[in-house]
């Protein structure tokens, strides 16, 4: 059951990943515009189990790791992603008001991708990573918060769909 | 209702998370083997990222012709009169021409001082998430560039080639607050160090406390040892504003970069400098002002009637 979900997962995390890449990464918005791929993974962890979480905020945080606009070293952005996907699912679990409702997970996901905002700040300034003014840094903080609100409520079909195929969990949301 | 937290889902995120840390660790001590992954998933990436580029395009124009709508009203009603077709033509073609404009400039720059570049594209904005200002270039190694190379943008210094791909460059913009770039003041030849700040401003340090800054000043780059990171009389950008409080060990002002870093769309690497220092030779002209044109009206009076 497991190895069918990973390698289902796997291509699909993927995609996104790439995706966010190629496509997303091309557009200058403003206020710093969004992550997709960080949007894609909370909204995962959020509607899993703890334990699926963990595993998808380990391979959520290689992959943007991996990528050449990281800034910190190899290993961080993992770090911050186990960490907050394993605490949204933990919170959330079997929570009905929370992860089985739209509201609730778009919610969850805003503060969450802020608290990942906030984790890579304060893991850059224990690491030595130069992450800029005060100003700048709150802008971007608060642009990429309202561009998740935007973002998430319209992606969450598409993503939840995704869920349910490869979880063959019966809510879609 | 919480998670009961079973025995098995903390071993699974205690091993996680010390393996997150062992990743940091070895990263930390230069172990090669993740800077090779890294360079992997971006020479897998660059040519996705070149395909991307590519097809958005003509998106990126719009999205960006609707961000300066208040400037662009005019063009944009001129467009909506045209039929689908005539209007990727010509997004298609403003990008060409814009680039050729930015590369032309680019050379004109780079000959002046008898620099030896390769013209690139940017092909991929570095993401914000990081809180860092990096774009992708499409030449790397095989094109002959190394790291800490200076990169050129039309107007002066964009940045410096922080990581290199066969087919493919990191380049850290000028305006990213790990940015620091030994300057000199054209004319007085005064030194400071500048550092970038996120946006078009950055923040300037005067080295000697004897010497002063005016608004209006240009800076330009000092050069490194070797040429690199930074090759020398490279412009960098003018002063806008002073600070001459009181206690400041040196003085101190912002400077705005004349690179515009929200349109970079080609960018030349220095590959070889010039034998010679080219000194003050590329300090950008002062714009001329535009005579504003006046009436003068003479009035003769009428004579009066004689009675």
């Amino acid at each position: 059951m497991l190895t069918r979900q990973l390698s289902l997962s796997a291509p699909i995390f993927l995609f996104i990943f790439l995706f966010q890449e190629a496509v997303v990464n091309q557009f200058k918005l403003p206020g710093g515009g969004f992550s997709l791929f960080v949007i894609f993974a909370l909204v995962w962890a959020v509607i899993s189990t703890p334990e699926i979480a963990a595993l998808t905020g380990f391979g959520a945080g290689i992959l943007m790791d991996m990528s050449q606009s990281a800034g910190g070293p190899v290993g961080q952005w993992t770090l911050i992603m186990i960490i907050i996907c394993y605490g949204v699912s933990y919170l959330g679990y079997g929570d009905g008001n929370i992860n089985g409702n739209p509201i609730g997970v778009v919610f969850f996901v805003v503060i969450a991708n802020l608290l990942t905002g906030l984790l890579f700040l304060a893991s850059s300034a224990l690491l030595g990573v130069t992450t800029g003014g005060f100003a700048q840094i709150l802008l971007t903080l608060l642009g990429n918060s309202l561009w998740t609100l935007v973002i998430t409520p319209i992606v969450l079909p598409v993503f939840s769909f995704m869920h349910n195929f490869v979880f063959e969990t019966r809510t879609v949301l | 209702m919480r998670y009961g937290g079973e025995g098995r889902t903390r071993l699974l995120l205690i091993i996680l998370i010390v393996t997150a840390l062992f990743l940091i660790t070895l990263d930390l001590r230069g172990v090669a083997v993740l800077d090779g992954a890294r360079q992997g998933t971006q020479t897998i990436l660059s040519p996705f990222q070149k395909a991307g580029n590519f097809i958005l395009t003509p998106v990126k124009n719009f999205v960006t012709d609707i961000t300066h709508l208040g400037r662009t009203r005019n063009q944009i009603e001129k467009l909506r009169a045209d039929n689908a077709k005539l209007k990727a033509d010509l997004l298609n073609r403003r990008n060409a021409d814009a680039q050729l404009k930015q590369l032309e400039s680019i050379l004109d720059l780079a000959g002046t001082a008898g620099y030896k570049v390769v013209n690139t594209r940017v092909i991929s904005q570095g993401s914000s998430q990081s809180f860092s200002q990096t774009v992708t270039i499409d030449s790397g190694s095989n094109a002959g560039i190394k790291k800490n190379m200076t990169v050129l943008s039309q107007s002066g210094i964009a940045g410096v080639v922080k990581e290199v791909y066969p087919r493919s460059a990191l380049v850290m913009l000028a305006s990213d607050p790990a940015f620091k770039i030994g300057i000199r003041i054209a004319g007085t030849q005064q030194i400071g160090i500048l550092t970038g700040q996120g946006t078009r401003s950055g923040s300037l340090q005067l080295l000697d406390n004897l010497t002063s800054v005016k608004v209006g000043d240009v800076l330009l780059a000092r050069g490194s040892v070797a040429n690199r990171p930074f090759v020398p009389g490279v412009p960098v950008g003018y002063v806008t504003a002073v600070d001459n409080s009181a206690g400041e060990i040196a003085q101190s002002g912002t400077v705005r970069y004349y690179t515009n870093f929200g349109g970079l769309g080609v960018l030349a690497v220095v590959v070889a400098a010039s034998s010679s220092n080219p000194g003050d030779a590329l300090v950008p002209p002062k714009p001329v002002p535009t005579p504003i044109p006046t009436v003068t009206v003479y009035v003769t009076p009428s004579p009066s009637p004689t009675k």
